[in-house]
């Protein structure tokens, strides 16, 4: 019996033993899992001047996030002043597709104006800072020239122009019924202005934007971040971005025409030579083809 | 083997495969990954205030045929940002309604005469005078010579457009680079409607209610005079006019906005000072003469253009003035 008990005693120690080493060497991978992300939030960034091709990729990022099942939450990271209005109305329906998928936050790292605003409707909350420009509701488009010129032959009548003026204006303002609309679709129980303030088109400041409704809270990307993650309920988690789409090698070297910023609808809509009416939903100065003339005629008669 | 073994065996091959793919299908269906979420639904893209509905244009502008034929002369002189073909709904009508009408582009005075001389002289066989949208001033001289027109009972249109000077220094990037001869309120005939008690506004007028495909096509109306039969005038670029002295508003855009004060108010876009009418807005002459009322309104000015009872020879010729009266002789030279 003493010596059945005393084998019986070594045996149990060794098998602790064993068990022992088994665990220690199991134990890291356990404190891994422990501590593994329980997801990602994506931060896709919309920068710069919203275009057909800018908003392919951006649209496909968001694409991305939503069919990656590890990525739980989007933070959309908006600094730019829109584009064209289709291009704005497709990253509408992206984003607002998304959202209705995950949390999605919007940070205005800089500019949220027009288009991108547009694009940041849907979004859940809109991260400010309180210089960040928001805003900028409305419809813009050039007038298409009458005139068959001389030297070509068309179909007809409208072939040059697309449509005359007045048909241009109606449908600005039908773009500006669905943007005002798509805005107060989005965010109307939020919004302390009128539809008609709206239209008025203003660029606020971030801190002007929390109090009227056109924002909802101060704060850095990192909050927006936070927030998303939060909405998705996660509390260990990755996040990793997706670019925009760089602008070319040249205009990062600034050799591009585009310089200091001041890009015309020619550079930017790659249209040289064939005046086209753009209808853009784009904030800030539009150099057309009358004003830069003025101005060259203005820097003849004084120089 | 025998070859029915061997056929057996691919059957049981075959059979066992298309079980598994089978399976692998319909777990596929079932497990698999959810599918894409349904589109989202745009409520501000499907509703029916979606498509901004176009504007009613047609009508035709028509100009009264009785009584006499009498010229119009419409002034293309001062760098006027109208032309011909622009004013052509205007012009048609009253050369359907056989009266005459004369552009006048300046130039033909003589060295040494009065400034102005010139445009007086033309004034002088007229019945009626339109300046629309000037781009220079009226030189002391004309404004007199209208004045006296207007007294002998020739009819005068101002029409104006709110002030462009911005335009040319708002783009202009060099620093210290500024546009300095500009012209003060171009687009206006200033000192000939302060000369009849009325005034241009510093602005455009818009409403972002009630107007016609865009904030700056703004509604307005009247019940007598030229605005008779007038309520719903398309203004695609209106300012408003303040009248003084005997000067009365005739025809009004209501709840609108001026782009200068933001403020909102009635303001008054046409005024009329006896002879004298003076328009806040110089589309419905051209681009838009047939939108909305504007065919009523245009016909109304046509009809007031030529309804008039001038004398003959006014504005006197500076000799007359100390001597015989005598409107069809040339301008004196004044040395």
């Amino acid at each position: 019996m003493t010596s059945l008990d005393g084998s019986g005693r070594q045996l149990t120690l060794v098998l602790v033993l064993v068990g022992l080493l088994v665990g220690v060497a199991v134990a890291p991978q356990a404190w891994d899992s422990a501590n593994e992300p329980e997801g990602t939030v994506a931060v896709v960034e919309l920068h710069g001047t919203i275009t057909g091709d800018s908003a392919s990729a951006v649209i496909d990022n968001l694409r991305e996030a939503r069919q990656n099942d590890s990525i739980k939450a989007v933070v959309l990271d908006v600094d730019s002043p829109g584009g064209t209005a289709s291009a704005s109305e497709q990253f509408y329906l992206a984003v607002k597709r998304t959202a209705s998928e995950m949390p999605v936050m919007t940070s205005v790292t800089g500019t949220a104006a027009s288009g991108s605003y547009y694009a940041a409707a849907p979004t859940d909350n809109i991260y400010v800072t309180p210089a960040s420009v928001i805003g900028s509701i409305g419809v813009r488009a050039t007038l298409p020239s009458a005139n068959i010129p001389e030297g070509q032959i068309v179909t007809g009548p409208d072939k040059v122009g697309g449509s005359t003026p007045d048909e241009v204006r109606q449908r600005v303002e039908t773009l500006r019924r669905a943007f005002v609309g798509s805005v107060f679709a989005e965010r109307g129980d939020r919004i302390e202005l009128t539809r008609e303030e709206v239209s008025h088109a203003k660029v606020y400041a971030g801190a002007t934007g929390v109090e009227n409704g056109l924002a909802d809270e101060i704060g850095g990307i990192d909050t927006a971040i936070a927030a998303a993650a939060d909405d998705a309920g996660l509390s260990n988690y990755n996040v990793v971005r997706m670019e925009a789409p760089q602008p070319s090698v040249l205009a990062q070297l600034g050799l591009s025409t585009a310089t200091s910023g001041d890009t015309t609808t020619a550079q930017t809509f790659e249209y040289r030579g064939v005046d086209t009416v753009q209808y853009l939903m784009l904030h800030g100065t539009i150099k057309t083809k009358t004003t830069s003339n003025t101005t060259e005629v203005t820097a003849n008669a004084t120089a | 083997m025998q070859p029915r073994n061997v056929a057996r065996a691919i059957g049981i091959i075959a059979v066992v495969a298309a079980v598994v793919v089978a399976a692998a299908f319909a777990g596929g269906l079932l497990l698999g990954p959810s599918t894409q979420s349904e589109a989202p639904n745009a409520p501000a893209y499907n509703t029916n205030e979606l498509i901004a509905e176009p504007i009613e244009d047609d009508g035709s502008v028509t100009a009264p045929t009785d009584g006499q034929a009498k010229t119009v002369v419409i002034d293309m002189s001062h760098g006027n940002d109208v032309s011909e073909n622009d004013l052509q709904p205007l012009i048609d009508a009253l050369v359907a309604a056989d009266h005459n009408v004369r552009m006048y582009s300046g130039g033909t005075s003589s060295i040494g005469s009065q400034p102005g001389a010139a445009f007086n002289e033309t004034l002088r066989g007229a019945d009626a005078l339109v300046a629309a949208s000037p781009a220079t001033t009226y030189s002391s001289n004309e404004v007199a010579g209208v004045e006296a027109f207007a007294d002998a009972g020739g009819r005068v249109l101002l029409a104006a457009e709110p002030p462009t000077t911005t335009s040319t220094t708002s783009t202009v990037s060099i620093p210290g680079l500024s546009s300095g001869g500009t012209i003060a309120a171009a687009g206006q005939p200033t000192n000939l409607a302060a000369t009849f008690g009325v005034s241009f506004g510093n602005g455009y007028l818009y409403d972002m209610t009630e107007n016609a495909n865009n904030f700056q096509s703004v509604h307005a109306g009247g019940d007598s005079g030229v605005a008779d039969g007038v309520e719903n005038a398309i203004l695609t670029d209106a300012t408003p006019v303040t009248t003084g002295g005997d000067a009365s508003s005739v025809l009004t855009a209501s709840d609108v906005s001026l782009s200068s004060t933001r403020e909102e108010a009635s303001y008054s876009v046409a005024a009329r000072n006896g002879d004298v009418l003076a328009v806040g807005d110089t589309d419905f002459l051209t681009s838009s003469a047939t939108a909305g009322d504007n065919d009523v309104l245009l016909s109304n000015v046509a009809a007031f253009l030529v309804s008039g009872d001038k004398e003959a020879g006014a504005p006197a010729s500076p000799s007359s003035s100390t001597g015989e009266q005598n409107g069809t002789m040339p301008p004196v030279m004044t040395a």
